[in-house]
């Protein structure tokens, strides 16, 4: 065996590897690709801190479903809630109603705050208590007391003889507007009587496993809610129905762009040779590059994102280049005595150079800080690392001389080269450069921009809809807008919330946002407690004070005065955060305090009832406080599309030199007829976009980058070829193209918005590359210095 | 469930201001006019306070339209209870309004309010024990909230009366202790005043 069939063996033996452990993976079920959108995100590694506050309004929501059944007449709606939960009953282990709150006694977790009264004031009685006299106090105790309807009562009168405390609890009931009531929840609209439903999910909400048994599980429950009152209106919100119409989309994609692919170049190859080997034998060599990609990229995350395989059935486009390649040189070597591994060995620096500049093109993929596109990046390069790989050790062995015939398309594929413009020096190619240039600058001009976080996701718009309907009704606060308050202690961040709470509350007067929720809502600072309650002794409880004069007007004796003031007193003990966590009333709000974290402590205030007029308004709200970050996660994903677009686009450009390094040392001065293609159809696919009144994202100038890796291939083939009457470059190239418009162009049929942009700008520039590369080969005496023998 | 709290606790508590059972045959007893108004007097026993306070005023009751309730002695308030809100004026100025369509317990409090002055039992069984006797023109009952939570915010009520109700007790859970006698009952269209007309 020599040195040859040996390299062979081993590769053989390398793919056998990759398909045990493929199988293992399929077999052992540990294959379920991830659909989570956020896993395309980038992570905060500036700030822990914020990460986890993230985190947890994301865990908070992530698990939960939540479903209103409404109808004009109440009965009718909890009739259909009835049904509806009814058929969702059978499958608890999927999802367990989470309403027990519409049944829990209200006494039991008001008895905490009820020991605690004294410091539980709303920010318009601790005013009232700061300018109204006495009097004041006294007709609204008298007022309470005479009334048969006192308002609000949550203990005896004499408890909270002025209504400070029941102020309160009503302040806090109104940060909701869901209510009990016949042990449902409601929420009302004026128009309709809703019942809330909510749900545990108890499976992950990315798993495929939950996506695939609750979504027709839900519709089920749909359509008997429908049967019984047909007048019901059913939404429902939960990031796991996103994440199943992701999921289902993503593999219809997956599906049609690889199967679509498949389909063409085996046509191709046929058309071309005539013959099933070659299409074997390219199969192969993307088969081979995509279980490679597929096992390695395993290794490397743990996990594939569903989005990695539709980017990735892409790959079958890209990683056939180098086996056509080779084919066409095999095929047109044929006149020639040289066996195959000599020709190998003639065509190895311009397959490595290819290669090179191909698998560095999809690693600026990776320099931006999306996990998810690093992770395309990274499954792309090894496919056609691997599919070069099995070129290379495999085809020598494989495709002997005179293995492949020529089809008639090859040959009208030689004669057309021969009719094709050049490049030359002269007055018409001035008119032209003009005419370019012009059509490129008004293009330009037309070019807006774009950083949009819906770039990344494209959900259908009845869950849209139904999403924010179900946000408007409950008023629920805002998940990805919120402040973050830090401090080297609770007490400190409890003093920050309620600094930033002063500056918030004419906000609500302004009708800018709707209401804040915030730990200190429920228990002030200490602070604040002690002000509070030296604040009630003074009006309240001294000698003279609003009390003893109460006392003189109803006839009580100062036995009362005093037994009542001890009640009063021992009301007043300090309340810690902790003590509330531990009471179930904590639960609406426990996602809000982050506790110990690294530096100290944090909490998070979260907002009800934005909109993208109230931003503005907010960020500058949290200006200037100590310890208090405004975060906007959408704004900020967006702005990190909008520098990764201005970054990716320098390190485009900066590439185009980097590649005209790698190129010099064997093209010399004609290293710029390489290049030049690729740069003229990039200038040439940014002005269409601009034309077609695309705007410019990120994804665009990726597409850029990678068309770059794409481009210089097709310029190295004619650089390598550049005979007019050699055809082996031209068919080479017409074949790799059409396969990259093959799945680049079915690409462009996602409806992932990114990724319809990066198959729209491949499209047109893998297309304009492939008709302008002919153009700048020049024929006259070699340019380059011969690569080894 | 994060977002969503429920919190009409003490509204719920409010409608627990009364009750009745025997129902049935009281209800034969009772006339049902369309329009009721009358005067009260309430007798309010604090724990710890020995003498009772007392107030006094005047109340109407409409069919199908809800309740009004005007304390004239010692402070002017008037409470007006319909079938979507419930108002209460201290003076001129409104001190409270709750509105049905966002807090669901108002209409539950407003058609308990006007099944205890109407003595509705059939509807006031729907969410109380009741449990009482009824003789020749006279009939008494104790209500007990069948929710204990409820139970326990209210305490008891108890009433009796022949043709119409005569006298309300509450017997709350803190110790505090209410009783309402009506009396000077007129029905019919003259029975509400003018300004009672206008309050509606």
């Amino acid at each position: 065996m020599n040195r040859r069939t040996l390299l062979a063996w081993l590769w053989a033996s390398v793919v056998c590897l990759l398909i045990a452990h493929s199988a293992f993976l399929w077999f052992d079920e540990r294959l379920t690709p991830d659909s989570d959108i956020l896993a395309l995100l980038p992570v905060e590694e500036r700030d822990p801190v914020l990460q986890q506050a993230f985190a947890h309004m994301v865990d908070a929501a992530q698990q939960r479903l939540i479903v209103l059944v409404g109808a004009e007449d109440w009965d009718q709606a909890s009739r259909a809630a009835d049904i509806y939960r009814a058929v969702l009953a059978a499958h608890n282990s999927l999802l367990q109603p989470d309403d027990q709150i519409a049944k829990q006694a209200p006494q039991d977790w008001l008895a905490l705050f009820r020991q605690h009264r004294l410091a539980l004031l709303t920010p318009g009685a601790e005013a009232a208590l700061r300018s109204q006299a006495k009097p004041y106090w006294i007709d609204i105790a008298l007022a309470k007391l005479y009334s048969p309807f006192g308002g609000i009562k949550p203990g005896a009168w004499q408890d909270d003889p002025f209504g400070l405390f029941a102020d309160w609890i009503q302040t806090r009931a109104r940060e909701t507007p869901v209510r009990p009531r016949d042990g449902w929840l409601f929420v009302g609209d004026g128009r309709r009587q809703y019942v809330v439903l909510p749900f545990k999910l108890r499976l992950p909400a990315f798993s495929m496993a939950a996506q695939e048994a609750v979504v027709p599980l839900l519709e089920q429950a749909r359509q008997a809610a429908y049967k019984s009152v047909p007048q019901v209106e059913v939404v429902a919100a939960g990031v796991i129905l996103y994440a199943a119409a992701a999921g289902a989309q993503a593999k219809w994609e997956v599906s049609t762009i690889g199967f679509g692919s498949l389909l063409g170049i085996v046509v191709l190859i046929w058309l071309t040779f005539h013959s099933f080997k070659p299409i074997v034998l390219i199969m192969l060599s993307v088969g081979v590059g995509c279980l490679g990609a597929l096992s390695v990229c395993w290794l490397l995350f743990e996990r594939i994102h569903l989005l990695t395989l539709v980017f990735g059935a892409s790959l079958i486009g890209g990683a056939q280049d180098y086996g056509t390649y080779f084919l066409c040189n095999r095929l047109s070597a044929d006149g020639q005595s040289l066996d195959s591994w000599q020709l190998l060995r003639r065509l190895l620096p311009a397959l490595l150079l290819a290669l090179v500049t191909t698998v560095l093109g999809y690693l600026a993929l990776a320099l931006t800080p999306f996990p998810g596109l690093r992770q395309m990046a990274v499954f792309s390069a090894l496919g056609m690392i691997f599919a070069w790989l099995t070129v290379a050790f495999w085809f020598p062995e494989l495709v002997r001389a005179g293995t492949l015939k020529s089809a008639r398309l090859a040959q009208w594929c030689a004669a057309s080269l021969e009719r094709w413009p050049s490049l030359r020096l002269q007055r018409s190619m001035w008119w032209v450069a003009a005419l370019f240039v012009a059509f490129a600058v008004f293009g330009w001009s037309r070019l807006g921009v774009r950083d949009d976080i819906r770039l990344l996701q494209n959900p259908p718009k009845r869950l849209i809809d139904e999403q924010i309907k179900l946000s408007r009704l409950l008023d629920a606060p805002a998940p990805a807008q919120f402040f973050l308050v830090r401090g080297a202690n609770s007490e400190t961040v409890l003093q920050r919330e309620e600094a930033l709470k002063q500056r918030l509350d004419p906000l609500i007067e302004k009708q800018i946002i709707g209401g804040y929720q915030a730990m200190s809502n429920w228990v002030p600072s200490l602070r604040t407690q002690v002000a509070r309650r030296a604040l009630i002794e003074q009006t309240f409880l001294n000698e003279d004070g609003a009390l003893a004069a109460l006392a003189a007007r109803i006839g009580a004796d100062d036995q009362w005065v005093m037994a009542t003031r001890e009640r009063w007193l021992a009301a007043g003990s300090e309340l810690a955060p902790d003590d509330f966590l531990k009471t179930s009333a904590s639960e609406p709000v426990r996602h809000l305090w982050l506790g110990p974290v690294d530096g100290g402590y944090a909490s998070i205030v979260s907002l009800r009832g934005l909109d993208s007029t109230s931003l503005p308004f907010l960020q500058r709200a949290g200006g200037g406080l100590d310890g208090v970050q405004w975060v906007d996660k959408v704004g900020e994903i967006s702005s990190v599309l909008g520098r990764y677009r201005k970054y990716m686009g320098w390190v485009v450009l900066l590439s185009y030199f980097g590649v005209y390094g790698m190129l010099y040392p064997r093209y010399r001065s004609a290293a710029w007829r390489v290049l030049a293609p690729t740069a003229l159809a990039s200038v040439a696919t940014l002005a269409l976009l601009g034309l077609s009144g695309q705007s410019l994202q990120l994804f665009h100038v990726l597409a850029l980058m990678l068309l770059l890796g794409v481009g210089v291939d097709y310029g190295i083939f004619f650089q390598e070829h550049p005979s007019r009457r050699d055809p082996v470059a031209w068919l080479a190239v017409g074949l790799s193209a059409l396969s990259t418009l093959l799945s680049f162009g079915l690409l462009s049929l996602s409806k992932t918005p990114a990724l319809q942009a990066f198959g729209l700008t491949m499209l047109i520039g893998t297309v304009a590359v492939w008709f302008l590369a002919p153009c700048f080969s020049h024929d006259q005496e070699q340019r380059f210095v011969q690569g080894p023998p | 469930m994060k977002q969503l709290r429920a919190c009409s606790f003490m509204l719920a508590s409010l409608a627990l201001l009364g009750a009745a059972p025997v129902a049935k045959k009281i209800q034969t007893m009772l006339a049902k006019p369309k329009v009721l108004c009358g005067r009260f007097d309430q007798s309010k026993q604090l724990v710890g306070l020995k003498k009772p306070l007392s107030s006094n005023g005047r109340f109407c009751v409409v069919a199908d339209k809800g309740v009004l309730w005007r304390t004239l002695q010692p402070f002017p308030n008037s409470l007006k209870l319909t079938r979507d809100e419930i108002i209460q004026l201290r003076g001129e100025q409104v001190a409270l309004r709750l509105d049905a369509k966002q807090e669901p317990t108002v209409r539950m409090i407003n058609s308990v309010l006007f099944a205890l002055l109407a003595g509705d039992l059939e509807q006031l069984e729907k969410l109380f024990d009741i449990d009482g006797t009824a003789q020749d023109n006279d009939w008494s009952v104790t209500l007990k909230a069948r929710d204990p939570g409820l139970a326990k915010a209210i305490g008891s009520i108890a009433l009796d009366g022949g043709v119409y109700v005569k006298n309300i007790v509450i017997s709350e859970a803190s110790g505090d202790r209410t009783q309402i006698v009506f009396s000077v009952i007129q029905t019919g269209d003259g029975a509400m005043t003018a300004d009672e007309a206008a309050l509606f």
